[in-house]
């Protein structure tokens, strides 16, 4: 194989999200709004994508410098990558390592597909039920629609 | 089973026993000889964001039945709504007007649940948009425990636009939690029985011994129905093609002489308003029972209304 040396630099306190399908990386960036984090605390985040995985072949990886994201907060990133695993780093040590579990109801992080639902007329938050988790199947708390696949389209989310 | 404060949204949130707890409660307020003072000085909100005529008035009748009143709006134009203020602040405000109960009717699927959240006091959907009806729901269900005898073991057979139509969807997702029923969709290809609900059918219906079929000529079926639940095709959905209308309303008609060999005991039913699809000469038949149907929509909210002001248990 040809050596590919571009890394990512170990951090010392914060989250390592690992085992991220390939190309997924941009969508959980969005989802956990990292964005939103990075500018308000100014602390580091690095985003790999096709990393080589022996597992899944490729892999993105997100190295946040940062502690106050929780696991019940990682969590939806299992609707994107059911075999991603969350790392928490202290002192440069693993202090834990959890595999992401797909949790049973989500917030305002998806747009409703239904254009008749009152969500997309008002400001109303998204609330999403989980009824499906092979393939991930949501339901809308609000107008019962329930959609899978491509109909689910992740919203960035914009503060803390 | 306690349905004081409880909001009535979804069929999806009553289980079989609630449904049936609901029903049974029907025909003993129906006749209760106190009826008249069961709501004295409660009053019902009315917020009817939409038009609506057999659902309104026989809500209004419903809580004058049980010595309440009713206040509100039936047309968004002459409330703030028009000035853009938000459901949200609508219903809140009604909240605080010393209200006991809300019904809402609203275009925009989701409302009513919104609404529930907003409001301290109970809310009743009265359809939100193409999403749910319960009361509708409940008092088809009603109705085809008053005609049977029972909602287990039916042969029911729904005619016409099955895509579009939101009662046939929420009674066969209300007969999934029956058992051993039989039903037939009728409807020409374009507007079949969504495929999702089809599939839910057969997943569920194998648990409970439910089977589903399609087909598309009423007279194939109407020896072997109990009930024929009969939809108008709703024309405004299909605007731009009356050719397509015209033609599916004379296929999809029932007329008297089609009923010639169907069981004593059937029953056409029809959620209203019906169009073309049922000939007048059908209503002086045994078998039309569509506007006793229409008539037990005020029972079955009389009930409701009753049980959620906890006027009865």
């Amino acid at each position: 194989m040809k050596e590919r040396p571009i890394t990512i630099a170990k951090i010392r306190n914060g989250i390592v999200i690992d085992h991220i399908p390939a190309g997924e990386a941009l969508a959980i960036f969005q989802v956990l709004g990292l964005n939103a984090l990075a500018r308000e605390t100014g602390d580091i985040i690095a985003v790999g994508v096709n990393f080589d995985s022996a597992s899944i072949g490729r892999k993105d990886i997100i190295k946040v410098e940062n502690l106050s994201l929780t696991l019940e907060m990682l969590n939806v990133v299992a609707l994107i990558a059911p075999h991603a695993t969350v790392s928490r780093i202290e002192d440069g040590e693993v202090k834990e390592k959890n595999k992401v579990t797909i949790p049973q109801e989500v917030g305002d992080i998806v747009i409703c597909p239904d254009r008749f639902c009152i969500t997309n007329h008002e400001e109303v938050p998204g609330k999403f039920i989980v009824i499906d988790g092979e393939p991930v199947t949501l339901k809308c708390y609000y107008c019962e629609t329930e959609f899978f696949g491509p109909l689910i389209r992740y919203k960035e989310r914009r503060s803390l | 089973m306690n349905f004081q404060g409880k909001d009535i949204i979804s069929m999806n949130d009553l289980t079989r026993e609630e449904i049936d707890h609901i029903l049974a409660k029907v025909d003993q307020v129906r006749n209760l000889p106190e009826k008249g003072r069961l709501c004295a000085g409660k009053v019902c909100a009315m917020m009817f964001f939409e038009p609506s005529t057999r659902t309104r008035t026989s809500f209004e009748v419903a809580m004058r039945n049980l010595g309440g009143e009713v206040g509100g709006f039936y047309d968004r134009k002459i409330t703030s709504a028009e000035k853009d203020e938000s459901l949200w602040d609508t219903v809140k405000m009604h909240d605080g007007y010393g209200f006991n109960v809300i019904v809402i009717r609203h275009p925009l699927k989701g409302a009513a649940r919104l609404a529930a959240e907003a409001a301290e006091i109970p809310v009743i959907n009265a359809g939100d948009g193409p999403n749910q009806h319960p009361t509708q729901t409940l008092l088809d269900l009603y109705s085809l425990q008053e005609t049977q005898g029972r909602i287990d073991g039916l042969t029911i057979a729904m005619v016409g636009d099955l895509a579009n139509g939101r009662t046939v969807h929420s009674m066969t997702e209300a007969l999934l939690k029956y058992t051993d029923c039989r039903m037939i969709f009728i409807s020409p290809r374009d507007l079949a029985m969504p495929r999702f609900l089809i599939d839910k059918c057969r997943k569920v219906g194998a648990q409970r011994n439910i089977t589903v079929e399609e087909g598309s000529r009423i007279e194939d079926y109407i020896s072997e129905v109990d009930v024929l639940y009969m939809t108008r095709i709703q024309v405004e959905r299909l605007e731009e093609r009356m050719a397509v209308v015209e033609k599916l309303r004379s296929i999809y008609r029932l007329e008297a002489g089609m009923l010639r060999n169907a069981r004593p005991t059937m029953k056409v039913m029809h959620p209203l308003p019906r169009v073309t699809e049922i000939a007048p000469d059908v209503d002086a038949t045994p078998h039309a029972y569509y506007f006793e149907q229409a008539r037990n929509g005020l029972f079955v909210r009389e009930t409701l209304l009753a049980l959620i002001l906890g006027a009865v248990q």
